[in-house]
């Protein structure tokens, strides 16, 4: 049996997705990112393909997504996360009914990607070089708020009293501006939500950008936030498809991706 | 006697070793060693850049030096009074920094680099003090900069340049400044305005344009005979080159670009997309965006900036060879053709974009706007708009001289280049 990788060195996290002939997933696998970027995509690779029972022969065609996309050379071809992650959600969003819209939301960057019914981008937005509003200002907010990640959605429910208001959308002074709600005693859930809030908004600003079209697919490690979620939810208007697997999305989409162009290439192959 | 503690100047290492040099080096290195097959004809402006921008070599000039700080300046006038004309805008990340002490911290990359080095003791390109700074009151920033210049101790001219294009009276207004800028030229070098010597100016400016409108055109083959990066660095050489060597050396790259079109030769991939650049324009050693796009497989054909197609491809139109007459000509090329964001309306800037795109068989847009260039941010929604009704895709991106957004730059430009090539691929 033939198997086509994907890898996505991402900033915080490397994710592997490989799929079979038929496209159906046959295993994902995540693993931080760490400063070995190249070491730990070597390891995070072979420990899908053991664990799936599958030699590196196996896959047959292998492409590398994400930002350290260019320093993985044992991939066979590399593409920009972009056009991965279009591939992704549209072949994953087919299950909900088909998706054209897409919000990811990851490490370091937030993306908007709206997607034609072949499942061509037609049209993304990217935040500029700053960190705000991505996975890393959460990472810091949970630091401050001595939380665990996992813990944010919980607590974003449980709160009393309204959402507090964020004004700040840079992770640094959004900090400070923490710090100084906590100094004047607000409890921790309404910090979160408001954090979740800030985030949304901005997310949602950016989608609007690309324009929202149909179903809006929503990936990336912070989906996993059900508050995030649910804030990004309300600041849109619509229900969000958040998928089984929100953070291998884009490696399953570099995966499916390889699968077209190996069964392309055999194709023009002669007999 | 505290008080006259002396302050105690430390050695500045050489040129070569500064933050400045650097910088060129790096950008020239990338330019020269990360591509293959560059044109052998584009070795006089590697070394061009890497003897003037790497070395501190100094830039000789004829005559009184005048610096311009805008492509509204007319040349033809300033090389008429025997005087050398120097485009001073710069694209230093370092000179940046420095002209940050000048400038509202959210200001163009551009203003604040030219200001950077007329402010530095390293002045590169070197080449001596101005003895005038011409400076067009264009964009808010580089008029705003005008007493900032004299402040460093400049002679400073301002150009009054008219808002509105269409109109008559701006025209006339826009006249009648030329003609005043050429009597304080006329005042700077002590000598006159003649028919021979304007007529011998505009011929050494038209022969010029002539060789970049031959390059220019090399550029609508397809596959591309040259790559944008390259054709960049030749019309940013124009700013401080003397003319004449820098026409020969065009009409060598054009010799060229006509064996490698008889030959086949093919400088990018059969498929790669084909770009057009405008907005912000890049100046070296600021090519980035030009570089990202051909890194990851696309070339760009042509664009519609002030650092190269706008500098030098409108023709001067005379009717009457008197010299006033030959002065007001001048002007209106100056202003009519013109399509710099700063006027009221951009029909002829979005006319332009689209006969360009047509012309050379462009497959999408990369729009670069610094951020803090309002002119060019604010024109972005028309040009969107107009580009989405023709059905071309278009990039924006808002960026300056640092290089800190290198990898998501890289990203959005790779995806780009991959839907126009899906894109291609669907309607074939």
């Amino acid at each position: 049996m033939n198997y086509f990788a994907g890898i996505d060195v991402g900033s915080t996290a490397i994710k592997v997705a490989v799929v079979d002939e038929q496209g159906s997933i046959a295993g994902v696998h995540v693993t931080p990112s760490g400063s070995l970027f190249h070491k730990n995509s070597t390891e995070a690779l072979s420990n899908l393909l053991s664990k799936l029972g599958l030699k590196r022969e196996d896959v047959r065609y292998l492409i590398a997504t994400g930002y350290g996309r260019k320093l993985f050379k044992e991939a066979d071809d590399s593409i920009s996360e972009i056009t991965a992650n279009a591939i992704g959600a549209f072949e994953a969003g087919k299950a909900y009914g088909g998706v054209r819209t897409i919000i990811n939301i990851g490490g370091q960057d937030s993306k908007a990607i709206q997607i034609d019914s072949n499942g061509h981008v037609v049209n993304f937005a990217m935040n500029d070089k700053c960190a705000a509003g991505t996975g890393r200002f959460l990472d810091v907010a949970a630091r401050n708020l001595e939380l665990d990640l996992e813990e944010l959605g919980d607590c974003h429910f449980q709160g009393s009293g309204a959402p507090l208001t964020i004004n700040s959308t840079c992770t640094v002074f959004a900090e400070s501006e923490i710090i100084g709600l906590l100094a004047k005693g607000h409890g921790k859930a309404e910090i979160i939500a408001g954090i979740h809030y800030s985030i949304a908004s901005r997310t949602v600003r950016l989608a609007k950008r690309v324009g929202i079209e149909d179903r809006v697919y929503f990936d990336g490690g912070p989906a996993l936030n059900k508050g995030l979620v649910a804030a990004i939810q309300d600041e849109l208007g619509r229900e969000l498809v958040v998928p089984e697997h929100p953070q291998t999305t884009t490696a399953f989409g570099a995966a499916m991706l390889a699968r077209s162009e190996y069964l392309d290439e055999q194709r023009l192959e002669p007999a | 006697m505290e008080n006259d503690a002396k302050v105690i100047p430390i050695q500045s290492a050489p040129y070569h070793l500064s933050r400045q040099a650097g910088e060129a080096e790096n950008m020239l290195d990338h330019i020269v060693d990360d591509f293959p097959d560059n044109p052998q004809s584009m070795a006089y402006f590697y070394d061009l850049f890497r003897r003037v921008y790497c070395h501190g070599d100094e830039v000789k000039h004829e005559g009184m030096l005048v610096g311009t700080t805008c492509i509204q300046a007319p040349e033809e006038l300033i090389y008429a009074f025997g005087a050398t004309p120097m485009r001073l805008c710069n694209g230093s990340y370092h000179y940046d920094q420095k002209g940050a002490d000048f400038m509202p911290a959210k200001s163009c990359s551009l203003v604040k680099a030219t200001l950077g080095m007329l402010n530095s003791d390293n002045v590169i390109p070197r080449i001596g003090k101005p003895d005038l700074v011409v400076n067009p009151t264009t964009c808010d920033q580089k008029k705003k900069s005008s007493v900032m210049i004299e402040d460093m101790g400049y002679a400073v001219y301002d150009l009054e340049f008219p808002n509105v294009k269409e109109s008559e009276a701006s025209r006339v207004y826009w006249q009648r400044s030329v003609r005043q800028f050429t009597a304080r030229l006329r005042e700077l070098t002590g000598k006159k305005l003649t028919r021979k010597n304007l007529q011998a100016a505009m011929a050494k400016t038209s022969r010029a344009q002539a060789a970049f409108r031959k390059l220019h055109n090399f550029r609508r083959k397809s596959p591309s005979l040259i790559l944008g990066k390259d054709a960049f660095l030749v019309t940013n050489a124009y700013f401080f080159d003397d003319i004449e060597r820098w026409t020969d050396a065009v009409e060598k790259l054009n010799e060229e670009l006509a064996q490698r079109d008889q030959s086949g030769f093919k400088a990018v991939q059969s498929k790669a997309p084909r770009v057009l650049f405008t907005g912000s324009p890049p100046i070296f050693p600021n090519l980035k965006l030009p570089l990202l796009i051909e890194e990851a497989g696309g070339v760009v054909v042509t664009d519609e900036t002030c650092s190269a197609n706008r500098m030098l491809y409108d023709m001067t139109a005379v009717d009457e060879w008197m010299v006033n007459d030959m002065v007001d000509s001048l002007a209106d090329k100056y202003l009519k053709p013109c399509t710099c964001p700063i006027f009221t309306r951009n029909d002829d800037r979005r006319r332009r974009l689209l006969d360009l795109v047509k012309d050379f068989n462009a497959d999408g847009v990369v729009y670069q706007a610094f951020a803090g260039c309002q002119v060019y941010e604010m024109e972005y929604r028309s040009v969107a708009e107009e580009f989405n009704k023709a059905g071309i895709p278009m990039l924006y991106i808002e960026t300056d001289y640092s290089l800190d957004d290198k990898g998501q730059l890289s990203t959005r430009i790779e995806a780009f280049l991959e839907s126009l090539k899906n894109r291609k691929k669907h309607r074939a």
